[in-house]
């Protein structure tokens, strides 16, 4: 997806026609898009609304400064699985800890870790090679999909990643596909290789996609969305966040739309200026939310919130607007 | 455009713009980058976003990996006549990797060698912190090579950022590191073979289990031929530790007043202090105005409307209409009041300059779009 003009933001191409599976009945979930977007606000509205469905539901941030637990009024959970409320637990999955679990599972006895993990060479090699620890996340990650209960069933009926923006994001779903490609063998291989199966498969595995209705958001999704569907990954909804709302009512908006001058009756002036900037908002709202509408996923609109500090209820109200079992 | 920011970019070399994603970081690097052409200087804006979206708003076609000049007409159809010179580039990875290797291989078949390898072309390609070891080298080459009289580097959003910032020292740790020089000195195999000669080849071992063989003697491979670029890569790498630290060197800290964005530069303040990088000052971007406040009622309101758009309206049907716009600037009001309750966060910070530039309604589309941007700064 090339953008070619310089002012109209293109990628109202839709990439697909109905996905598999409705999005959020997919057990394996990522969260991406611009930075900044609101991806974290988002994936807490996922997973609360998975949650309060009755399926057992992790979150899974990446080595980030931790949101999704202090959104929805817990203390963040560090580096351990924490049950924050019923159904719903987070993690926030370190490089270190990723890689020290992976090394004890693998070679089984804590001593031959050591030996291998405190080798100079080995430390600088993992240090120095790039990809590394976003390996080690991701691998993390994959490990909880296939955890079990003791009697043999999935242990986590929903994973919801809040995964890196656009371009690190990217970088991260490619990885396994590059490992797999790179290491013709080996234990390695044949991780990456499962990997890459669960992230292309569109019954299990969804990627939402949080955009701003404004206009290199917009752009940005366009092309990322277009970039993920060429890399054979399943996408899931599109949610528009901070969608702005108008004040003024529908017919009222009409009439303003007409009261082009700005008066010169000081109130009035003032009134206007206020309802002129929130009209020019929300009219680009709404014009980059069609463009967006227009890539074809199921969407949803957040609508922008007034607050410095987002509560749980705003989180609660946003995800009563998700599809209620699942439909687009 | 507040004197101290032009002051600011008089007295230094080097300006950084850093801060969270969405903040606007791009848009402030171009802006600082026109106000200096409009001034006279020849400016230089680098982006290492992977968003191709500076050449937007400089209106150019394709910005990738080559540094362009932003063409004069471009100026003379904002209205901006007599202008310096102002140059524009995206870091691309990939060709600022393959430009590294050429430059600093010993000779073509090394060159030809790496640049063949398959680790590497995954490696300058795909793989995450490869960005940032490549970004640093450009920069550095243009601070040294390319005359200008100022540099505006637009970086990634903050996490990143702060691999940005770590880059050079992690490639100089590892370039330094026992291991590394090991392996410049001893033939191809030096890797394999050292690992298996440490206890009993105990450490292959459990390596391999790990990774399976095959990835290590891929990497070795790589390795190796890298390894011959690794005198001259650590040449740059100090250089550029040494820029990144020079007194004409700034940090400027991009955030909106959205909480969590003051929060990530009050954190990311903090980082650069402890790394010794200069610090400029916070860029506080998409600022709402508070509105003069009205105690008029609806009911006078409705009396004032009776002229105008809403003269048809029943005077009962104005009164509904004023009721809406007064809340509306109530609404508007109280996104001010939170925008300068987050911003005092930040005027608390000591010594920190504070720069504010108000929320525009209307999108930026061309060079007069940022100069108008430029001048609404205040500090």
């Amino acid at each position: 997806m090339v953008s070619t003009s310089t002012t109209e933001p293109t990628g109202a191409t839709p990439v697909t026609a109905k996905p598999p599976s409705p999005p959020l009945e997919r057990r394996f979930t990522l969260v991406t898009g611009k930075g900044g977007v609101g991806k974290s606000t988002v994936t807490a509205a996922i997973a609360l609304h998975a949650a309060r469905r009755g399926l057992r539901t992790l979150v899974c941030e990446l080595n980030t400064l931790e949101q999704v637990a202090p959104i929805l009024g817990h203390p963040p959970s560090g580096g351990k699985v924490t049950e924050l409320e019923e159904n719903l637990f987070s993690v926030n999955i370190r490089p270190a800890m990723a890689m020290e679990e992976y090394g004890l599972m693998k070679l089984r006895f804590r001593a031959l870790y050591s030996v291998v993990f405190d080798n100079p060479l080995v430390q600088s090699l993992v240090r120095f090679v790039p990809g590394v620890n976003d390996l080690l996340m991701l691998g993390k990650a994959f490990n909880h999909e296939r955890e079990k209960k003791p009697d043999g069933t999935l242990l986590w009926d929903r994973i919801i990643i809040d995964a890196p923006a656009t371009g690190h994001g990217l970088t991260l779903f490619r990885l396994p596909k590059i490992i797999a490609d790179a290491v013709p063998a080996g234990n390695m291989h044949r991780e990456a290789t499962e990997m890459w199966s669960l992230l292309t498969d569109p019954h299990r595995t969804a990627v939402h996609l949080v955009s701003l209705p404004a206009e290199l958001p917009t752009q940005e999704t366009s092309e990322l969305c277009h970039q993920l569907h060429g890399l054979g990954l399943p996408l899931g909804l599109m949610v528009v966040n901070k969608m702005p709302t108008p004040i003024l009512a529908p017919a009222q908006r009409a009439q303003f739309a007409h009261w082009s001058a700005r008066p010169s009756h000081p109130v009035l002036g003032t009134l206007w200026d206020a309802a002129h900037i929130r009209e020019g908002l929300v009219a680009l709202g709404a014009r980059y939310g069609h463009i967006l509408a227009g890539l074809g996923l199921p969407m949803v609109s957040f609508p922008q919130i007034p607050t410095n500090r987002l509560q749980r209820a705003d989180v609660e109200g946003l995800s009563d607007r998700l599809p209620r079992s699942g439909a687009s | 455009m507040s004197d101290r920011l032009d002051g600011l970019m008089n007295r230094n070399r080097l300006v950084i713009t850093a801060g969270s994603g969405g903040v606007g970081k791009t848009t402030m690097a171009a802006t600082l980058a026109v106000r200096a052409a409009i001034q006279g200087k020849r400016v230089a804006v680098l982006t290492i976003d992977p968003a191709k979206r500076l050449a937007n708003a400089l209106s150019l076609p394709t910005l990738s990996g080559e540094l362009q000049r932003v063409p004069t007409t471009v100026f003379e159809r904002a209205g901006l006549q007599g202008t310096g010179e102002m140059w524009a580039m995206m870091l691309d990875t990939k060709s600022t990797g393959d430009q590294m290797v050429q430059r600093f291989a010993p000779d073509s078949d090394k060159a030809r060698d790496i640049l063949n390898n398959r680790y590497y072309q995954y490696f300058s390609d795909s793989l995450a912190g490869t960005q940032e070891y490549m970004a640093v080298e450009q920069v550095r080459a243009l601070a040294q090579e390319g005359d200008f009289d100022l540099l505006v580097l637009d970086t990634p959003p903050a996490v990143n950022a702060l691999d940005f910032l770590d880059a050079p020292e992690r490639l100089l740790d590892g370039l330094q590191s026992k291991p590394m020089q090991m392996l410049r000195n001893e033939p191809g195999d030096s890797i394999t073979a050292r690992l298996a000669n440490r206890g009993k080849g105990l450490v292959l071992r459990g390596f391999n289990r790990l990774t399976g063989g095959p990835f290590l003697t891929e990497l070795t491979e790589f390795l190796t031929v890298f390894g011959s670029i690794l005198d001259a890569l650590k040449d740059a790498s100090v250089a550029v530790q040494r820029l990144l630290r020079a007194p004409s060197t700034q940090f400027l800290l991009v955030t909106t007043p959205a909480r969590s964005n003051v929060e990530e530069a009050l954190r990311f303040r903090k980082e650069l202090a402890a790394r010794g990088f200069n610090f400029g000052g916070f860029m506080v971007n998409r600022v709402h105005q508070a509105l003069p406040p009205t105690s008029a009622t609806p009911q006078e309101v409705a009396l004032a409307l009776s002229s105008g758009a809403f003269s048809d309206a029943p005077l009962e049907e104005r009164v509904t209409i004023a009721q809406s716009l007064l809340a509306g600037l109530d609404a508007h009001n109280h996104l001010a009041e939170m925008d300068t309750a987050v911003i005092e966060r930040l005027a608390r910070v000591e010594g920190a300059t504070l720069y504010q530039v108000p929320l525009q309604t209307d999108e930026i589309r061309d060079l007069s779009g940022l100069a108008c941007v430029a001048k609404s700064v205040t500090d």
